[in-house]
């Protein structure tokens, strides 16, 4: 079988919050499944084909970082970026990188800054952030999981017509702090606010990205292996008591 | 404007009431002097011979070593305690800490640890003669802005002043400031050959490139190229759009890469290249980075002698020599022994400090057990995402082999530790944090150690309990 491959988008400028977490998250439940993995650096000056990766992953950072690779996002990769989005190449993408696959932002002066258009939501810039640890609720497979997060954002991100909401929150503010809804999916790409990093503590959600990429990579019949998620859920039961303010003597 | 004096004796009569009621009094003296006196910074200072230090690593072990050298020196040195470092602590120090009568008034010199933020607000009132600048890493993201954003407000700092700057070559961001104040500029750093012989000699096997900062020219947006590196951001670098490149090093530290800078009284040297003089230094408190910390102080130390003397002769050679009395700060890298064996508490507090500390641990020869304790109060960031950014990957098949986690966020790291391939082979809260480390010591042979990593509340914490739980004397000094 060949090479899994994630692609990780400019992880020389949008490396905030952990966002190396989520990819170490999935490069680990793969290779424990005994699945290679290969990661791929794709920066401004790196070339990207539709057909060359598996997963794409896009992260934030700061605004100055973000200003530096915008350019590029819009002008060089944009259009790969769109079509794999369309045939439906897995995508994670966080903050800044989820606003950058919208419409456009709005920064609170007003001044509107247009982003690359491949999902139709906007995100409108505010003064006060929202920073905060979260619990969202994600339905996968019918059964309901608990998600563990944190929300650093001053954004607030309204979604548009064919997007439906990747999670539900249940502390925090989500999106826009309005509709009770945090990230945002459509086809195979997920995009959300939340750091943890978000990955690592949420094994469900690195399985629902593995499996639909090696699903798609492999075909339907592909059996994806069971693996078991003890470690990490001790993890997130740990955050999510201390979240909910559960904290007592433990080990 | 309010007055000095009753300012003054208000600070006092503060500081009197918090030891009477058994608490430290580092910074509500001068709180309550700057609510009386709002100029009372530019009063205080008036006239005095001070030393800043400012940066995102190393302020408060470097700020000791230029108090331990300046001493050494035959100075009156007044420093403000470690973490005190915004403009209600060093309000505190220049009230409430006075140098013997017998000093002669010539002698004092106050070098005072910067918050890097308040240091834009200070440093006019303050009219420092030396500003030294360490470094620029992402700390914690959810209470500080941008890197670019903390250089800018540190330059407006320096722009208040006619202060002389000893700035890091090796960091991008901290030498830009040096561009347009050439002529009160020196810098530090360590020498590209060392530099080359360290990546040559330890290659980083990593399954995945830590995440670095500043990999572009801010102004350009052009990738900087890199001939060598030491750690981080911090390296040999050249814009090749603006040619902005890593400035000569005035300081420049080398030494032999086959060898362990964990070891304690690791040789080295620095040549002051504008003098050709070079000097051997055995280092004080062990660590890779605390050579960039010893260099630096070495820099700033023989930047104000200069400045205070009038001349140049052989000035730089005594900075050299009033090295040999560092010692480790209370509480950070110094050990504690607790029967034959020790302990020994290094703070870390942002990606680029548990790079270091877990790289000096894997390094240690005495090390036989880790423990990692991770809080997530506003004064920590209430994010602990970064555990994420550092690069356990490269260094875990060096570590301990018993590794444990405490905090109140214990999972994350016992997930951290578990995702770079290594089990944790106890864990728990802070509540648990000594039964954990009772064990580990009953474990652990004679003579070797257990290396602690808390951040900043879980430090103080974690204080308090050994004190308590374990029966350790109050060895850390307030």
């Amino acid at each position: 079988m060949s090479k899994l491959v994630i692609g990780h988008f400019y992880p020389d400028l949008l490396n905030l919050y952990g966002d190396r977490g989520n990819v170490l998250a999935l490069m680990r439940r793969a290779s424990l499944r005994g699945i290679e993995v290969e990661v791929k650096r794709i920066s401004i000056g790196d070339d990207v084909k539709n057909g060359d990766i598996d997963i794409g992953f896009i992260g934030g950072g700061q605004d100055s970082e973000q200003n530096i690779m915008a350019d590029d996002i819009k002008n060089v990769k944009g259009d790969v970026i769109k079509e794999m989005i369309e045939d439906g190449v897995v995508f994670l993408t966080v903050c800044g990188g989820y606003q950058m696959l919208g419409k456009y932002y709005e920064e609170h002066t007003g001044n509107r800054i247009e982003c690359l258009g491949a999902l139709p939501h906007y995100t409108v810039g505010k003064k006060e952030r929202f920073i905060n640890d979260c619990i969202y609720e994600i339905e996968i497979e019918g059964k309901t999981v608990k998600v563990a997060g944190f929300e650093n954002h001053s954004g607030r991100t309204f979604l548009g017509e064919g997007e439906e909401p990747f999670m539900k929150v249940i502390k925090g503010h989500g999106n826009n702090g309005q509709d009770g809804f945090e990230g945002a999916k459509y086809k195979n790409t997920f995009c959300t606010y939340s750091h943890g990093s978000l990955l690592p503590k949420n094994p469900d959600i690195t399985d629902m990205l593995l499996k639909l990429a090696l699903k798609r990579k492999y075909g339907e019949d592909y059996e994806f292996p069971e693996l078991s998620t003890e470690t990490e859920d001790l993890a997130r039961k740990q955050a999510l008591d201390y979240i909910e303010g559960k904290q007592g003597i433990q080990q | 404007m309010g007055l000095k004096a009753p300012a003054q004796a208000a600070a006092l009569i503060t500081k009197g009431i918090l030891r009477i009621m058994g608490r430290g009094a580092t910074t509500l003296p001068g709180k309550v002097a700057i609510r009386m006196c709002p100029d009372i910074i530019s009063k205080c200072a008036k006239g005095k011979k001070i030393i800043t230090i400012t940066g995102t690593n190393g302020k408060t072990t470097t700020t000791h070593m230029i108090t331990s050298m300046l001493r050494s020196l035959g100075y009156e040195v007044i420093t403000n305690v470690s973490g005190a470092n915004l403009a209600s602590g060093i309000t505190t120090t220049f009230l409430c800490e006075k140098p013997s009568k017998t000093a002669d008034p010539d002698k004092i010199v106050y070098v005072l640890e910067t918050d890097e933020a308040a240091f834009a607000k200070i440093a006019k009132d303050l009219q420092p003669k030396v500003c030294l600048v360490t470094n620029l890493f992402r700390d914690q993201l959810d209470r500080y802005g941008e890197l670019t954003h903390t250089r800018d407000l540190i330059a407006n700092g320096i722009d208040d002043t006619s202060a002389k700057i000893v700035l890091n070559a090796d960091d991008s961001l901290v030498a830009s400031m040096g561009k347009t104040r050439s002529d009160r500029a020196s810098y530090y750093g360590i020498s590209l050959q060392t530099m080359l012989d360290n990546n040559r000699l330890h290659p980083n096997n990593t399954i995945l490139e830590a995440s670095s900062d500043a990999a572009f020219c801010p102004e350009c947006k052009v990738r900087y190229d890199y001939q060598a590196r030491s750690f981080g951001h911090l390296g040999d670098y050249r814009c090749p759009s603006c040619g902005f490149a890593t400035p000569v090093r005035r300081f420049e530290l080398s030494y032999d890469a086959s060898g362990n800078p964990s070891d304690e009284g690791f040789p080295f040297t620095i040549t002051d290249t504008e003098h050709d003089v070079t000097d051997t230094l055995n280092l004080r408190i062990a660590g890779s980075h605390n050579l960039y910390n010893t260099c630096a102080a070495v820099s700033a130390v023989t930047r104000f002698l200069e400045i205070d003397r009038g001349e140049e002769d052989g000035l730089f050679e005594q900075a050299c020599k009033s090295t040999q009395k560092i010692e480790a700060a209370f509480g950070r890298m110094e050990k504690i022994a607790v029967g034959n064996k020790f302990i020994c508490i290094l703070l870390v507090k942002n990606p680029v400090g548990l790079d270091r500390a877990l790289s000096f641990v894997a390094q240690s020869s005495d090390a036989d057990s880790l423990m990692l304790v991770l809080n997530s109060n506003t004064a920590d960031g209430k994010d602990v995402s970064w555990i994420w950014d550092v690069d356990f990957e490269s260094k875990v098949d060096d570590l301990p082999s018993n590794i444990y986690v405490s905090g109140q966020r214990y999972g994350d790291m016992m997930l951290r530790v578990s995702y770079s391939g290594r089990t944790v082979d106890g864990y728990g809260s802070l509540d648990y944090a000594t039964t954990l480390l009772k064990g580990a010591i009953s474990e652990c042979p004679d003579g070797k150690c257990i290396y602690i990593l808390p951040n900043y509340t879980a430090m103080l914490d974690l204080r308090g309990r050994l004190v308590k739980d374990l029966k350790l004397k109050d060895f850390w000094k307030d």
